[in-house]
């Protein structure tokens, strides 16, 4: 039959090219359609005729994956673009309380784990096992480090009271934080000032009644270029909840829901690559992964090249908006 | 022998007439084979590399195999399918899969600094996305190997961008067109509220 | 195809009811439940399908029933909410969806195509248990407290709605993924897995429609996942992107919902496209007419389905513009189905037409379905669709597509390819005679409906004027009908399982790969993999009916 002849000629060609055969040709022409008993027919399953034919097929498989997973965070995409173009004070505002640094670093992690996963393809395709193991190893490695920036930053936010919905109680008002202070040192100034005249306005309000309380001319107008940053933020003006007195613009928690839920999804999507690469460890331990079958590393990777490609995008997006 | 191209020709003729159970190797013969012709050196680099390092001599990296090679071309047609591909696809150089990553950390570093200037208030945003572009680029060529695959799955991924398009500006012109509407609406509230 | 003597199964292809069949290969439940093979996963699939059938029937038997009269009839009006909520979200999410692609097309896809199985056999398996699973979340809020929102979930209701709208809409979601995984499959499948010979132009049509909604089931089902997500992420959190409240757009949601939803309904009716022209050709001894542009316009209908979602949306506050814009391209969307619609015709005619049922279902499609096309696209039309919206006749025209069209088509797939995949007929006098009466069924029960929705009834209301009584229960009298010839189909089909005549190999004189494999097939589809030389349609004059096994054997062999 014509598929156990290609089958029988398969092995020694390869052979030829540095891509080791691990088997013995003559041998292999018997399995037929591949019943996985005669060494080397290994991982062909039944309802192929040949290796490249499987291959091939998980290779289509898993960019049509891809392809989903990349709609499935459309939706997500979709949604900051609107709220961002509607409303670009909310995430002027919100992205002080990100922390860049962090961002970066896991943006860099992430990259250092796509070359681990690029070479761990090559390491299979050669039969390279140790050198498979190490670089599975180190990319899981970097993953974990990823999740662990991830809960730290988390868990920053959820001590900085910067929650979602109507849990948003910024613990610190934002021309307090290093980020904004550094960045804009006249208008963090500025911002205190007013937010001390605002209490006193406030005071004198609730002891005067319902008296308008309004006081003008007690303080000196700065320059536009002062006050610009946070009109942009939203701080002053018509976006602020309060436009009598320095406050956060109206719905600023919108930008954590988004935040929380592009980050936590990307997350969820690490933790399950990092799952993926466990269980293709063992399998790699067990040297199951040659030139013919590398195909579960193969497509591992491209999910998780996937999965740093998201994040480049988000990392922009989110820690860099200006 | 294993670089020349002529068993390759007979071969992919020899395999057009007879059945195989999949159309997809012989249709992927070209592309392969220019990458035979342009770049042979990615081919023995590996062996090369490999020998450098003691660890990787691993008991199946038989890499030395002229024999069954010589055999195996005069069996025919098949074999050049796979001939082309040296294996079931292409392999990475190391070189090449550090220097990406090179130009990824580079271009991760300019993003960041380019933050310290101010671009206007969409030049940022543009900028922004023109690199992350550039980055993603990068990762879905070499990485994720798009360069040296069919192209059928680079026409999958534009395809699945094209619908994000789509939906996004779709919805984009809708809301910004009843954006007004809502306006209207919370500041008539919150002045009634008032 | 055309000369059996190259398909290496067997020359006179005989019934294999006692003998090894993929239904008889291994015993046991967790065969069943571990199984690897499509045949025995679409038969899975097929019982569930149908049970949830029955299900979503009878919520909507409950629906009519309470119809009746106006104001209370059997149910207080917060029960009837959930009631058509329950119908809808089940027949769409746990039959129709996954109906034609997942049951018919897993059994027949692989033996049509000339494989061995899909392309991936595990996940496949997996498709159907999550489709359990999800099963499972979206039955759970009927316990809990059945959901009320409608299937389509609107917002800001379905936030703050005190009923179990997380489990139904994690269920949808779980179903969604199963969606995908069968899509993913059935693509890579006709991609990879096809015989020597087998080019794209001559696969089967009903591999083409299988292939065109693998195709928007990808790129669809994903959006729908985020959206649910998001929805419940919403309730649950309150992060405010769909809520007015909190600063949120609800508008926003409806343009996430439908850009799944209306290409799902792409999804529901492509594959009964399909099975149409596999039944068509067949039933009238003749090759279809215009092969390509049948096949062609299911990929047309696949890519223009994802334009028009916005048609949905004219009265919920989207744009003008936005509106105008999927109004024009909701026109166009008639053009391919059209091309398809002719060509059956024309397919017939100059044929020798056979009225057997799945002929009597296929011809039923043509009518319901030219109907239920037709009325859509005079809900395309804005200024039309300001009047007709949310009424009666927007119900009107899409059961008519989805219970006319994909629900008839299914019905006669299933007779199709019964023989083939149980090895037993059914008894042909009760098929035909069930298939007049869901034919007469569906149309007393949604044609009065046209009327009232012009009239002005709305939908998914509980209570409504007297003027509109007489419709209603006319309405209601058709929906028991159906029951009813739905039933009798049910009992007929089992039964035929004990008691049916053996089937041969090939009842109907087809002339696609399927037919040429023993009825029910082996458990591993060929003994080799088939050459094919001819079309899909080629072929009708080499076989010859015989009369001792009630089939048809291809010439040769019946004279050799």
């Amino acid at each position: 039959m014509s598929e156990s002849t290609s089958q029988s000629v398969t092995e020694p060609k390869k052979g030829g090219h540095g891509a080791p055969a691990a088997t013995h040709a003559p041998a292999a022409g018997a399995g037929g359609h591949g019943h996985g008993h005669v060494e080397g027919q290994a991982h062909l399953a039944h309802h192929f005729d040949t290796y490249q034919q499987q291959f091939d097929a998980g290779k289509l498989g898993i960019w049509l994956f891809l392809l989903t997973e990349v709609l499935f965070f459309s939706g997500l995409f979709c949604a900051y673009t609107i709220y961002r173009g509607m409303h670009p004070e909310i995430f002027v505002y919100a992205h002080y309380f990100l922390n860049t640094t962090m961002g970066a670093i896991n943006t860099c992690v992430l990259l250092i784990s796509s070359l681990t996963a690029a070479w761990a393809v090559r390491n299979a395709q050669l039969a390279q096992r140790k050198l498979l193991i190490f670089n599975i190893v180190v990319t899981v490695a970097c993953a974990c480090t990823f999740m662990v920036v991830k809960y730290f930053e988390y868990s920053h936010k959820f001590h900085d009271g910067l929650l979602p919905g109507p849990n948003f109680h910024p613990t610190e008002q934002v021309w307090e934080l290093e980020s904004f202070k550094k960045k804009h040192p006249e208008a963090a100034e500025y911002a205190e000032h007013l937010d001390k005249l605002g209490e006193e306005r406030a005071h004198r309000k609730s002891a005067a009644g319902s008296a308008d309380a309004t006081v003008t001319g007690e303080y000196e107008r700065p320059t536009e270029e002062q006050i610009e940053p946070l009109i942009k933020a939203g701080l002053i003006g018509p976006h602020a909840e309060d436009p009598y007195r320095i406050s956060k613009p109206k719905n600023a928690h919108v930008f954590f829901g988004i935040y929380f839920c592009m980050t936590g999804l990307h997350g969820i999507h690490v933790v399950g690559g990092i799952i993926v690469w466990l269980w293709l460890l063992k399998r790699a331990a067990k040297n199951e992964f040659g030139p013919k079958y590398f195909g579960p590393i193969d497509y591992a990777a491209l999910y998780w090249h996937l999965v740093d490609l998201i994040w480049i995008y988000l990392f922009p997006l989110l820690y860099l908006i200006h | 022998m294993a670089n020349d191209d002529t068993p390759d020709t007979e071969a992919s003729a020899d395999a057009d007439k007879q059945p195989k159970s999949q159309q997809g190797p012989s249709e992927e013969q070209p592309p392969a084979h220019k990458d035979d012709a342009t770049a042979p050196t990615p081919k023995l680099e590996p062996t090369k590399q490999d020998e450098g390092d003691a660890d990787e001599r691993d008991s199946d990296s038989d890499v030395s195999a002229p024999a069954p090679v010589a055999a195996a071309v005069a069996d025919g047609h098949a074999a050049a399918a796979l001939h082309a591909d040296h294996g079931l696809a292409h392999t990475m150089p190391i070189w090449m899969l550090v220097a990406v990553l090179g130009a990824l950390m580079l271009l991760t570093i300019l993003t960041v600094s380019v933050t310290n200037y101010d671009l206007g208030s969409q030049g940022n945003l543009v900028v922004g996305m023109v690199i992350a572009t550039i980055k993603a680029g990068l990762v879905i060529t070499f990485f994720m190997h798009l360069l040296w695959d069919k192209k059928f799955h680079l026409i999958l991924f534009l395809t699945a961008v094209l619908f994000v398009v789509l939906f996004l500006s779709m919805s984009i012109t809708d809301r910004g067109e009843y954006q007004g509407n809502i306006d209207l609406y919370q500041n008539t509230t919150s002045a009634a509220a008032k | 195809m055309a000369s059996p003597s190259a398909t290496a199964d067997v020359v006179a292809p005989r019934s294999t009811s006692e003998s090894e069949n993929y239904l008889t290969h291994d015993k046991g439940v967790l065969s069943w439940i571990f199984t690897l093979d499509h045949k025995r996963i679409g038969v899975m699939y097929l019982c569930s399908v149908l049970a949830a059938f029955a299900l979503g029937g009878f919520f909507a038997l409950m629906v009519r029933t309470e119809l009746l009269t106006p104001g209370r009839t059997i149910m207080d009006h917060d029960t009837y909410n959930q009631m058509f909520t329950l119908h809808g979200a089940i027949m769409v999410f746990l039959v129709i969806i996954p109906g034609i692609p997942a049951a018919l097309g897993n059994i027949i896809m692989p033996l049509q195509l000339g494989a061995k199985d899909v392309a991936f056999p595990r996940l496949n398996l997996a498709s159907y248990h999550l489709w359990v699973v999800g099963a499972v979340f979206m039955l759970s809020s009927l316990v809990i407290n059945a959901v009320d929102t409608g299937w389509t979930f609107y917002t800001p209701y379905s936030l703050t709605t005190t009923t179990a709208v997380v489990p139904a809409a994690f269920g949808a979601f779980i179903l969604g993924f199963s969606s995908i995984f069968t899509g993913l499959n059935f693509i890579v499948t006709v991609h990879k897995l096809r015989p020597p010979g087998m080019s794209w132009f001559r696969l089967p049509l009903f591999v083409w429609a299988l292939y065109a909604t693998a195709l928007i089931q990808v790129l669809a089902t994903p959006v729908i996942g985020i959206t649910l997500l998001m929805m419940i992420v919403e309730r649950t959190l309150h992060i405010g992107i769909f809520d007015p409240t909190l600063g949120g757009d609800p508008v926003l949601f409806q343009h996430f919902f439908w850009f799944y939803s209306h290409p799902a309904v792409y999804i529901m009716i492509v594959p009964a496209f399909g099975v149409i022209g596999e039944i068509i050709p067949v039933f009238s001894r003749k090759r279809m007419f215009g092969y390509k542009f049948i096949a062609a316009s299911s990929v047309a209908i696949a890519f223009l389905g994802f334009l028009v979602w916005g048609h949905h949306l004219f009265v919920s506050g989207q744009s003008v513009l936005a509106g105008t814009i999927f109004s024009a391209i909701t026109f166009l969307i008639a053009v391919p189905t059209a091309i398809k619609v002719f060509n059956w015709i024309t397919t017939m005619y100059k044929g020798v037409i056979h009225l057997d049922t799945p002929m009597l279902y296929a011809l039923a499609f043509l009518w319901v379905f030219t109907i239920g096309g037709l009325t859509g696209v005079f809900l395309a039309v804005m200024s039309v669709d300001v009047h007709l919206t949310d009424t009666y006749f927007v119900i009107a025209h899409f059961h008519y597509v989805m219970m006319g069209g994909a629900i008839t088509a299914f019905m006669g797939g299933l007779h199709y390819w019964w023989p083939k995949a149980f090895g037993r007929m059914y008894n042909e006098k009760l098929g035909r005679m069930a298939a007049c009466l869901v034919f007469l069924g569906l149309n007393v029960t949604f044609f009065p409906q046209f009327i009232l929705g012009s009239r002005g009834m709305p939908r998914r209301y509980y209570n409504y004027l007297p003027e509109f009584q007489s419709l209603h229960v006319l309405s209601t009298v058709g929906a028991y009908t159906l029951g009813v010839g739905f039933l009798i189909t049910a009992f007929y089909l089992v039964r035929s399982l004990k008691n049916g005549r053996i089937a041969p190999a090939n009842p109907w004189g087809g002339v696609t790969l399927e037919w040429q494999c023993s009825s029910p097939p082996p458990y591993y589809n060929f003994h080799k993999p088939p050459v094919v030389e001819a079309g899909p349609y080629d072929g009708y004059e080499n076989l010859m009916y015989d009369e001792k096994i009630g089939g048809y054997l291809p010439r040769k062999a019946k004279s050799g």
